[in-house]
């Protein structure tokens, strides 16, 4: 039997790429392969690839070893054009046969819908496989994209790190490619599977079974040790690509450098030297694990020479820790004036001093205890003074740790000082949230702060690029409001940021913005931000039409999707929806009119005293429902008071009467209905096809 | 195999380097913070000329002083500075084999290229390449530049940068480097601690503020007039001698982080300055 298929492998071999380059570029190279086979006819079985810093691999089972035959029609023009009577060709029947590169007799017919009509159907030839992938393996490679490229020599290629050599396996068969300068590597008789297991043999070639033999071993020797059985996972991440054949190493350093904050110690261990942390019972302890790369190595010398170079950075970071802790924190606020908050932003030192009067506001409209009210000032002057101290200043990333630390060294209360730290969380989206009060209040202080700040010198996120991190803090800030169920006005809170901003309160900083300007490009983001992390509703509008609706209280957005979520199928809900559809409608024909209050004395029609009287009647109780939360009750009274009486009203009285006043008066009274509930609510009228049974 | 010495280990560099074409030469004698700022490499990077060389570079950083009280950071240390330009595909190879001819079983002890995109902010240099781990002590920056004063490479050099304190402390097992053999018994600390002591004091505590902050805008002023008419080398030469002024001031604590951006980009406007010049006759 001819064989058809054959097993492929594409190895590149490239000076050591970033370990957090490697997934994602195995991730484009097997779709990327995926794309371009099946645009190519070319089928296939399993695409699996594998990486390490210094190979990408795809090895695709099964490659069929010629394309697709494919044809296709190419319509001319129609048969009594192209052909006289006689069925001899006319000169418009030779010149399409000609322009197609095909005999006479090559001209089929075919009759369709508009009559018959010539065409001719082309083949396209077949090419072979190997072809096609010396083709498009340049194509697919240099699609592959990393966060930044380089070039290495003068053929003008960007890679993340340069190309040492390719190698392409069809079975036993070398496909050379070239790319830039680097050679195509060559083996003789070695079919792809069999190199692949050669490959196996050598080293831990999946990524994924050497990630899991790396937390094996590591658990093992935690297990054997007592120690708390617990990961880095970033860590482990970066590690199972920076080795091929994992092994493990466990080392001690001195206990003395347990004195040092746990995270410093974390931070010099796993960023710098990218081992991992051992605990006991919480607590670290004066061990590592760590991972090293191929078997055969001097274990013993490695583990003495890993130990002293951790103990050499440990007294580095004590060295700092001793220094800073020489000055209290508090001390150390004048001179944040010297430290630049952002361009045009005016120094931190006004920074903290907007944060303290934030805080204050967003505090005494929370009810917050006068206590913890002082505590917040406090945490909210000292927010920012850990970036003057040279631990920060070597490991940017503890900021606020720092603070925390610092605080309590310091003499400051632990409410304090946990929301010094508390205030920069979350750092991204799944991290910890704020849960102090006072470190939730800090956090939004700061974040509304930086939102407000940046608008407003006029820098903004363009496409996915966010420099600055506003839609990140917008987030955040709605995060921590979420998670803390905090019911502060948004609108009040912005004003009063730009009002700090504008030197109102005696700094110097001041926005270029109209405040009303800038409050609703605040406004704008948050909202943007809000819509994506509301919960998905059934159906999707629904979310959008509580978001069109008041979102100035950002917990009550949460709850009031929550709740209007549950009630979704009700009859009484579909019947406030239509309410407001029907109020919606007729109020979007009446664009230009002047609508003012309902005057009872001009209601004449019985059919519509009913519906203001239902209004009258059940208007204050329906605000209160809503006032007090009870969305579900609401909607049932809103959908009941006026679904019956609004029906009627529709089919028998014309709102759009010729005498103005009447019509006025009727579209006032719509308003009314429709204001009721969507101000507050939500816009049912987003919904889509309401229909009540 | 015998521990080497540390000028042994030079030696050995020298010879080995100098026996793959690169040409010896010696340090640039004005204060620098690394062997970049040699005009071996900062000038000879540009352009499109070949040019391959090896040098010792004695490098002070101020901050990094510790009294002599810290093992692993100096104020004054020595780097080993390689320049191959255009770079050659087997560099890495090559590199390897400079380790193995200081005696290092690379069998036995793992290399590691990490991840690290170097940067010098004040010459506008940036590159792409790793840090180099002998069992995670770094001992090598390895980089390929991209940029040098911010102007594009038209042929990219690869730049070996080996902490010769690091391979040293890696070669005789000691790892306080006041404790390496210089030679004959006679130790790093021997020759340098007091300077590092004395010098730590200087940088943090003793350093005229008032004179170095002038002494920068002279500097400055005549890098500008020297590169004025023309006068590529010794504009560059008080360049560097800005930059280290900044680099005092900046240790003393004399610079407000509001002020850092500002002086670093005075710099590195000088050098881009420089550059240019040297271009426009070396292109």
């Amino acid at each position: 039997m001819k064989i058809r298929h054959k097993d492929f492998l594409l190895e590149i071999n490239v000076e050591e790429l970033p370990a957090s380059y490697v997934r994602p570029a195995l991730d484009k190279l097997k779709n990327a392969f995926i794309e371009r086979l099946r645009a190519e006819h070319i089928a296939h079985g399993d695409v699996a690839v594998f990486g390490t810093a210094g190979t990408l691999i795809c090895y695709i089972k099964d490659i069929q070893l010629r394309q697709e035959e494919l044809s296709h029609e190419i319509s001319g023009p129609p048969k009594r054009i192209a052909f006289d009577e006689n069925n001899n060709p006319t000169p418009q029947g030779i010149g399409f046969a000609k322009n197609q590169g095909v005999n006479i007799k090559d001209l089929k017919i075919k009759s369709t819908l508009k009559g018959e009509y010539v065409f001719i159907v082309k083949r396209i030839k077949a090419k072979p496989a190997k072809e096609v992938l010396s083709a498009i393996i340049p194509e697919i490679i240099k699609s592959i994209s990393f966060p930044k490229t380089m070039k290495w020599d003068d053929s003008g290629i960007r890679f993340a790190r340069p190309i040492e050599s390719i190698l392409v396996l069809l079975d036993k068969e070398n496909i050379k490619i070239k790319m830039g300068n680097a050679p195509a590597k060559v083996i003789k008789g070695v079919s792809s599977a069999a190199y692949l297991k050669k490959l196996e043999k050598s080293y831990t070639l999946n990524q994924d079974k050497r990630k899991i033999e790396i937390e094996k071993m590591i658990k093992m020797a935690q297990k054997k040790l007592g120690l708390d059985e617990s990961i880095d996972k970033n860590l482990l991440e970066e590690i199972n690509f920076l080795v091929k054949s994992p092994v493990l190493v466990i080392g001690d350093f001195d206990k003395k450098f347990l004195a040092i904050p746990r995270d410093v110690l974390a931070a010099s261990m796993s960023k710098h030297q990218r081992i991992f942390t051992l605990s006991k019972d919480g607590k670290l302890v004066n061990k590592f694990a760590a991972i090293l790369d191929g078997k055969g190595r001097n274990i013993a010398d490695m583990k003495k020479v890993y130990g002293n170079i951790l103990e050499a950075r440990l007294k580095d970071s004590l060295f700092f820790y001793n220094e800073d802790i020489k000055k209290p924190l508090l001390d150390q606020t004048d001179k944040l004036k010297d430290l630049i908050f952002q361009k045009d932003l005016g120094n931190m030192f006004e920074k903290i001093q907007r944060l303290e009067v934030l805080s204050l506001f967003i505090s005494e409209k929370l009810n917050i205890e006068a206590l913890k009210k002082e505590d917040i000032r406090k945490a909210a002057h000292l927010s920012k003074s850990d970036l003057l101290t040279q631990m920060v200043g070597e490991f940017p990333s503890l900021q606020g740790i720092m603070g925390m630390e610092y605080a309590l060294k310091s003499g400051e209360k632990e409410s304090v000082a946990i929301a010094i730290k508390e205030h920069y969380l979350p750092k991204g989206l799944d991290d910890n949230l704020p849960e102090t009060i006072e470190g939730a209040v800090l956090a939004i202080s700061d974040r509304i702060d930086n939102i407000t700040g940046l608008l407003g010198s006029g820098i903004e996120p363009k496409g996915s690029f966010d420099p600055f991190g506003i839609r990140r803090n917008s987030q955040c800030l709605i995060q921590i409001i979420k998670h803390k169920g905090f019911r502060i006005n948004l609108t009040s809170l912005i004003d009063k940021a730009i009002e700090l901003y504008n030197c109102r309160g005696g700094f110097k900083t001041t926005l270029p913005y109209k405040p009303e300007e800038l409050r609703g490009r605040v406004i704008n983001y948050i909202k943007e931000r809000l819509e994506f992390l509301a919960p998905d509703t059934k159906p999707m509008e629904l979310k959008q039409s509580v978001l069109k609706s008041d979102c100035n209280d950002i917990a009550g957005v949460f709850k009031r999707v929550e709740a209007l979520s549950e009630i979704s199928a009700e009859t009484y809900f579909l019947k406030a929806a239509k309410v407001c559809e029907r109020t919606s409608n007729i109020l979007k024909g009446a664009k230009g009119e002047k609508i003012g209050q309902v005057n009872k004395s001009l209601l004449k029609e019985d059919l519509e005293k009913e519906v203001w009287k239902a209004y009258s009647v059940n208007s204050l109780a329906i605000k209160n429902l809503i006032k007090e939360e009870k969305y579900k009750e609401a909607t049932r009274l809103y959908g009941e008071a006026f679904f019956e009486a609004l029906h009627k009203f529709f089919d028998n009285v014309l709102v759009n009467a010729e005498d103005s006043s009447l019509r006025q008066n009727r579209l006032a009274m719509m308003l009314a209905i429709n204001k009721l509930y969507t101000n507050d609510v939500a816009d049912l009228a987003m919904l889509p096809q309401i229909v009540v049974q | 195999m015998r521990k080497l010495s540390f000028q042994e280990v030079i030696d050995k560099l020298n010879k080995f380097w100098s026996n793959r074409g690169c040409l010896i030469v010696e340090p640039l004698d004005t204060e620098v913070g690394a062997g970049t700022f040699h005009p071996a490499t900062f000038f000879k990077s540009l352009g499109k000329k070949p040019w391959s060389c090896a040098y010792v570079q004695p490098s002070r950083r101020p901050c990094d002083g510790r009294y002599a009280d810290n093992p692993l950071r100096l104020q004054h240390y020595y780097q080993y500075q390689v320049i191959i330009k255009p770079t050659v595909p087997e560099i890495r190879k090559i590199y390897l084999d400079s380790l193995k001819a200081l005696g290092i079983d690379l069998k036995a002890h793992e290399v590691r290229f990490v991840e690290d995109d170097w940067e010098s902010p004040t010459l506008g240099a940036s590159g792409l390449g790793w840090e180099v781990w002998l069992d995670s002590l770094e001992i090598t920056q390895f980089t390929y530049f991209q940029q040098v004063a911010g102007i594009e490479l038209d042929i990219v050099p690869c730049e070996i940068t080996y902490g010769l304190e690091r391979i040293c402390m890696f070669i005789q097992g000691k790892f306080n480097l006041f404790d390496l053999e210089w030679h004959n018994g006679v130790t790093y600390g021997d020759i340098h601690r007091q300077h590092e002591i004395e010098y730590s004091r200087y940088n943090f505590e003793e350093a005229s503020i008032e004179m170095h902050s002038k002494m920068f805008e002279y500097f400055e002023k005549e890098a500008n007039a020297l590169a004025d008419k023309a006068l590529a080398y010794p504009a560059y030469s008080f360049v560097l001698k800005a930059s280290h002024a900044f680099n005092i001031l900046d240790a003393r604590g004399a610079i407000s982080q509001n002020e850092r951006p500002r002086y670093i980009a005075r710099v590195r406007s000088l050098a881009k300055r420089c550059a240019e010049l040297y271009l426009s006759s070396n292109p």
